[in-house]
């Protein structure tokens, strides 16, 4: 009981000073560039560690861990595919903060004829990406923060039961973000990514020592032991517990599970660079250099913590076991807060365990609120300054009602968020990070790719590109097992979304990605060749000179630097 | 919408300009070395972890296996190249770019200095000495 209130009291502490830093970006947030981009007066590692902060969410943290933890080697995957994603990032990051101002669509809309119509195709992609993402962080904080304060379904907190917890939860996390977000805009959001981000550092680095430290800083030890604890021995630490399982005598089935392996790894190097929350974070840095110098910092960053996940998920398995993880939570989400807890026990008694998972408890907490406040900013950025400014005012909207139409869209998202985020509460929704992945690498990346690069490109295409690797990857996620159709050979209860009974499964992979990413940029270059719109080589020229050269691209303003 | 504008014939000047085709021969060149050697190398980690897992699964050392190996290696590759691209960056494309930006920022400078002296001018030619008119509102 004393080990969750500190939580808690560690919960406060955290809201506090994050909101007095909004109320203080409020006071100085006072235009478009403020609001949207930060004032672009962050320097190039504070935006790496924000970066960092943007992109490392409560699922990386607790759910590679949990996934090592219980399927060993296979979780580290996802770590990998992760960090390798940024390399796209960082080709890219310095031809978009030059050519953009505070959006993808910015850059996609630059040499088209038809700029409204790429404009809301770039606001309907954003906007569902976010969403989709959104959506997945909020389910799992509804679960976690629960979980953090230790109450279990049939117990009680201050009077409420899990289930009414769960709900308070999700209601108190939405009303956070959108406070973030319309009060702080992006300098206020940015500010609570860098705090977020060395509290996660630290923390990340605090088990990683203490639990190394308990193998004598041997690797190869703690592997051993990890590998023991699992009761699969060598087993555990190679490739095939989880994804691209194999499975006896039947050679399609095998195929099958491994070329989905394959798509989700497509989706996961391709998806990063077509985040819309990334992208508009590379506009809050004076300018091309500092957006390269903060992509790399957030390498650096990302790298490190990734690779930390190898001694949080293998520590866990070897220091917890694999029972008491699944005894607390079946998907393993609450291997790294069990590791805290004993790491703690061990270094400093009782009170040890109680002060460390309260902590980590705390960097949990902190990073689904900046992830979710990121995801918030970004999509209403795109729906105020695309659709609202550049679509319904013709582009020649008053600064001070764009950034009015900003805030209120922040919260209508967030309202949104938090209605779907109740009602989808108790399902498992984790699926919807790798689909938000998929997504931003089918729709967004092709659009942005050839947009930079192709000289015959047009609108035709960037929408067709957009709608298509969209709608490809829905209609496919719509129809893969993951939604329908899979069911449990021994027990017959339903493994997918929707109960047993209902199949209308058409899609044998549960990631789109190997199918929709192809699609997305099918449809970009057949809507480009197909329509009768002529390419206009002299605006291409010009987004060339603009993106290669920084010529004319949005500055700092002066009075600033 | 586009910012502080350039004025159009100063982007076709430079779009031509040998330096600028220099910059965009030397990043595109780059960026598809970058692009081709970390996919191939990532997906060749993806083809063996699927399909090669006996060979992931040999000891290297002690209890750390080549799929382990393999994957920390991911970690050096990703920070090597992204080493690797900043500094070439810096050295071979940051000074080309610098001296386009400035020459086009100058020549923007000195075209709306004479602007200014024109508009200057205009103003003097045409003053008349100012009317008391009927109406005035």
């Amino acid at each position: 009981m004393s080990g969750r209130l500190l939580t808690f009291g560690l919960f406060l502490i955290f809201i506090v000073i994050t909101l007095v830093i909004t109320v203080w970006a409020r006071a100085t947030t006072r235009g478009a560039d403020d609001f949207y981009a930060g004032g672009r007066a962050f320097s190039g590692p504070q935006n790496g560690l924000a970066l960092a902060g943007d992109y490392m969410s409560a699922a990386s943290f607790l759910g590679i861990a949990g996934i090592i933890a219980l399927s060993g080697y296979d979780g580290f995957l996802y770590s990998i595919g992760f960090l390798v994603a940024w390399l796209l990032t960082l080709l890219l990051v310095e031809l978009m903060r030059n050519a953009g101002r505070f959006t993808m669509a910015d850059v996609l809309s630059y040499r088209a004829r038809r700029q409204p119509a790429v404009r809301t195709a770039a606001a309907v992609s954003t906007v569902t990406v976010s969403v989709f993402y959104l959506l997945a962080q909020m389910v799992g904080a509804g679960a976690l923060v629960s979980l953090l304060l230790g109450i279990h379904p049939g117990e009680s907190f201050l009077g409420m039961s899990a289930g009414a917890a769960k709900v308070l939860t999700i209601i108190v996390v939405g009303m956070m973000m959108i406070f973030y977000v319309t009060y702080g805009g992006m300098k206020g959001t940015t500010w609570v990514q860098i705090i977020k981000a060395v509290l996660l550092m630290a923390g990340t680095l605090v088990l990683t020592l203490l639990v190394l430290g308990r193998f004598g800083f041997n690797l190869s030890e703690m592997l051993g032991a990890a590998a023991r604890a699992s009761g699969r021995s060598a087993d555990f630490l190679r490739p095939g517990l989880r994804f691209g399982k194999e499975i006896d005598g039947d050679p399609l089935r095998t195929l099958i599970n491994k070329l989905d392996f394959i798509s989700l790894a497509l989706a996961l190097v391709l998806g990063t660079a077509g985040l819309p929350h990334i992208v508009s974070r590379f506009y809050t840095v004076p300018d091309a250099r500092a957006a390269r110098t903060s992509v790399n910092w957030a390498i650096g960053l990302v790298g490190l913590f990734y690779l930390m996940t190898l001694a949080l998920g293998f520590g866990a398995t070897a220091v917890v076991g694999q029972q008491a993880i699944t005894a607390q939570d079946p998907t393993g989400n609450t291997a790294a807060l069990q590791l805290a807890h004993s790491l703690g026990e061990f270094a400093g008694g009782p009170v040890g365990g109680d002060i460390l998972l309260a902590f980590i408890g705390a960097v949990a907490f902190a990073t689904i609120l900046a992830v979710v406040s990121g995801l918030v900013l970004a999509s209403s950025t795109s729906l105020a300054h695309d659709y609202f400014g550049h679509v319904l005012m013709l582009g020649r909207p008053r600064e001070s009602q764009e950034v009015a139409v900003a805030r209120f869209a922040a919260f209508l998202i967030g309202t949104v968020a938090v209605v779907l985020a109740v009602v989808a509460r108790d399902l498992n929704v984790a699926f919807l990070v790798a689909l938000a992945f998929a997504m931003a690498a089918s729709a967004n990346l092709p659009a942005i790719v050839l947009s930079l690069f192709w000289k015959r490109f047009n609108a035709a295409g960037a929408v067709a590109g957009i709608y298509g690797g969209l709608a490809g990857s829905l209609l496919l996620m719509a129809l893969s097992p993951v939604v329908s159709g899979k069911v449990d050979p021994v027990t017959g209860a339903s493994l997918s979304l929707l109960p047993a009974g209902i199949d209308f499964q058409l899609f044998p992979l549960e990631n789109p990605g190997l199918v929709s990413i192809p699609f997305g940029f099918l449809c970009a270059v057949a809507g480009t060749l197909l329509s009768r719109e002529k390419a206009d080589p002299e605006r291409y020229d010009e987004l060339s000179v603009r993106a290669l050269t920084g010529t004319g691209s949005h500055q700092t303003p002066r009075h600033r630097r | 919408m586009t910012g502080p504008a350039t004025p159009g014939g100063d982007f076709a000047a430079l779009a031509s300009d040998r330096r600028f085709r220099l910059l965009r021969t030397r990043f595109r060149r780059l960026a598809t070395t970058i692009v081709g050697s970390f996919l191939a190398w990532y997906f060749l980690y993806i083809a063996l972890s699927a399909f090669a897992r006996d060979f992931m699964a040999r000891p290297a050392l002690g209890h750390i296996n080549v799929a382990l190996l393999l994957g920390i290696l991911q970690f050096a590759s990703t920070f090597l190249l992204a080493w690797r691209y900043s500094r070439y960056a810096r050295r071979k494309l940051d000074p080309i770019s610098a001296q386009l930006r400035d020459e086009a920022a100058e020549r923007r400078a000195e075209r709306e200095r004479q602007e200014r002296v024109l508009a200057e001018r205009r103003r003097i030619e045409n003053w008349t000495p100012r009317h008391r008119r009927g109406s005035h509102r």
